[in-house]
């Protein structure tokens, strides 16, 4: 009996090791929230799916620059200052404009400080909005679909011929 | 003029007859890079983050002495001492000829800098700090580098990284003197030219075949880019 103990004990131990080992891989790296509730519940099922309005009409530096750039007060209120204006979001959204406050979004798509990326080039290779975005004209709430990892970038970039410098992206 | 060449190679002349020690260079790579400002103690203690440096040194015997002055900045060597003693390959050869440096993947031995024979190589000894409101000033298109990691000149990568971009977005190739980095871009005398040395027509390639060219320490071997010209204008015969 005696001699089974040590066996047993390592065979316990080892098997313990091994079933964190296996929890610790299945375990989600990133546990940023992909999808916050918004100040405003702004709708892109809404706006972009069933109005049909471009992307580029709010988000308008993407086709120029590095930032595509969340539209501002002013744009909301073009339209909204005619239209649902009796809705509770909408009086809520008249107020970021009367307090001259621009609306406090949760950004989520956010890369670290080391890394470059650019819009523009991107467009220019007629890469569409939801090869990295996804469906977002079905989206009631944004929702973050890529992982934002450099591997995400590095398979793009084999399968596109597009460069895979370090100093493409790390400047 | 486009660019005719398919390959780049970067490289930089620097003649140092027209150099007279301003300093305009050295602010401006300051401002351009986000390098922070070392206080005098960092000085005194040869921590001072600088990616260009004016060597100054002295010619000829007293009462006839003249100060000369050289412009220091990273050589990106063809054959880099640098490069090889990395342990995680932070420091590599890009295909246009440049050092480059990950600063994301450097961790900070320091071997590159003790294996440079130019010296141009610095260290955040210390997280990096700007009094107010230089803080402001820091360019969104490139890292602030944090402590315990080495930079050094990059031939302002992010220029290149734009001219690039525009020369795509208009569907042609880089012209001879679109991409200047910010040294060249100050240098009051212009004695900082930048360009191709792969295309035998643009400025750079055509003064580096100057009988007055010299590169630093030529026989190590390391094939610098930086080429300096010196001599042979009227106040030097010789
Ligand atoms: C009516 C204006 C408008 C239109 C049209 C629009 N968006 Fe937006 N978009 C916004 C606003 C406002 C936000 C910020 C609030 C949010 O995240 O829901 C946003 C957020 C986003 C974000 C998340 C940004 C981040 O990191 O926080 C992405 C991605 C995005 N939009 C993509 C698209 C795409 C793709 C389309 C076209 C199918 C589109 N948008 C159409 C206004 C618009
Ligand atoms: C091009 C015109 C247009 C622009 C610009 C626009 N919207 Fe709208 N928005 C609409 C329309 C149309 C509706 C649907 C109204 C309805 O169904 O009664 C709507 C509905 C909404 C609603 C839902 C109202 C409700 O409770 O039913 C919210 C919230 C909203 N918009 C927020 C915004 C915000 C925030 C912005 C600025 C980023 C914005 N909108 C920009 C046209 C626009
Ligand atoms: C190649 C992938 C890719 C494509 C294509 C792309 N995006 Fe993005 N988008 C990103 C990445 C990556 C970020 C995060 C950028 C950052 O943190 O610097 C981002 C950020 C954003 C943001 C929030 C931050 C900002 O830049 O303002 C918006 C809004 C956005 N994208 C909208 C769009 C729209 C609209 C399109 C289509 C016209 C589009 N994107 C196409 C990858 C892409
Ligand atoms: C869906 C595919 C795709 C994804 C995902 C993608 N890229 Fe790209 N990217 C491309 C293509 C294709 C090009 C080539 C553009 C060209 O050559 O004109 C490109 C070009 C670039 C450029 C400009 C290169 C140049 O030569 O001017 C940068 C910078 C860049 N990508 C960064 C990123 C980063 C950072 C990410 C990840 C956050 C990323 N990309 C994700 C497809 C992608
Ligand atoms: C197409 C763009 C792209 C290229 C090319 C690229 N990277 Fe990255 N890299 C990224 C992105 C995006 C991240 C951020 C990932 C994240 O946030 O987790 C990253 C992150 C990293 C990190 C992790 C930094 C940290 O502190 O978490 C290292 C190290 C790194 N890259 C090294 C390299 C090296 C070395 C090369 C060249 C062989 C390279 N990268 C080429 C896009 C790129």
């Amino acid at each position: 009996m005696k001699k089974l103990v040590l066996p047993l004990l390592l065979l316990c131990a080892s098997g313990l090791t091994l079933g964190a080992l296996a929890l610790l891989y299945n375990l989600p790296l990133d546990t940023r929230d992909r999808s916050p509730a918004q100040p405003i519940p702004f709708s892109h099922k809404l706006h972009a799916g069933d109005y049909q309005i471009d992307c580029r009409f709010c988000h308008r530096h993407a086709e120029s620059g590095p930032v595509a750039g969340i539209p501002d007060v002013a744009l909301c209120r073009s339209c909204h200052e005619h239209i649902a204006t009796e809705k509770a979001t909408i009086v809520q959204l008249k107020g970021y404009w009367e307090r001259a406050e621009p609306i406090p979004w949760l950004r989520l798509h956010q890369l670290p400080d080391h890394v470059y990326f650019t819009h523009v080039m991107h467009l220019r290779a007629q890469i569409d909005c939801r090869y990295c975005h996804g469906e977002v004209r079905t989206m009631v709430q944004m929702r973050r679909v890529a992982s934002l990892k450099m591997g995400w970038c590095l398979n793009c970039h084999r399968d596109n011929q597009a460069s895979i410098d370090c100093w493409t992206c790390h400047i | 003029m486009t660019t005719e060449a398919k390959d780049i190679r970067w490289g930089m002349v620097i003649d140092l007859d027209r150099c007279t020690g301003c300093g305009a260079c050295v602010t401006a790579c300051q401002a351009e890079n986000n390098i922070a400002l070392t206080d005098q103690q960092g000085f005194a203690q040869g921590r001072n983050l600088q990616w260009l440096r004016i060597e100054r040194y002295w010619e000829g015997e007293f009462p006839h002495v003249r100060a000369r002055f050289l412009p220091m900045l990273c050589q990106h060597c063809d054959d880099a001492p640098c490069e090889p003693v990395c342990p995680v390959y932070a420091s590599y050869h890009t295909a246009e000829g440049l050092n480059g440096q990950v600063y994301n993947r450097c961790v900070g031995t320091r071997y590159c800098a003790n294996n440079c024979p130019y010296a141009v190589r610095v260290f955040n000894f210390t997280d990096p700090s700007w009094p107010e409101p230089l803080e402001q000033q820091l360019s969104p298109d490139i890292t602030v580098r944090s402590r315990g990691v080495m930079e050094k000149c990059s031939f302002c990568i992010q220029r290149i990284r734009r001219g690039k971009e525009e020369a795509k977005l208009e569907n042609r190739g880089l012209r001879d003197g679109e991409v200047q980095p910010a040294c060249a871009q100050t240098c009051p005398p212009g004695a900082i030219s930048f360009g191709n040395l792969d295309d035998p027509n643009s400025r750079v390639a055509r003064m580096a075949r100057s009988p007055r060219r010299f590169r630093l320490f030529e026989d190590l071997g390391t094939e610098p880019s930086v080429i300096y010209l010196k001599g042979g204008g009227h106040e030097h015969p010789g």
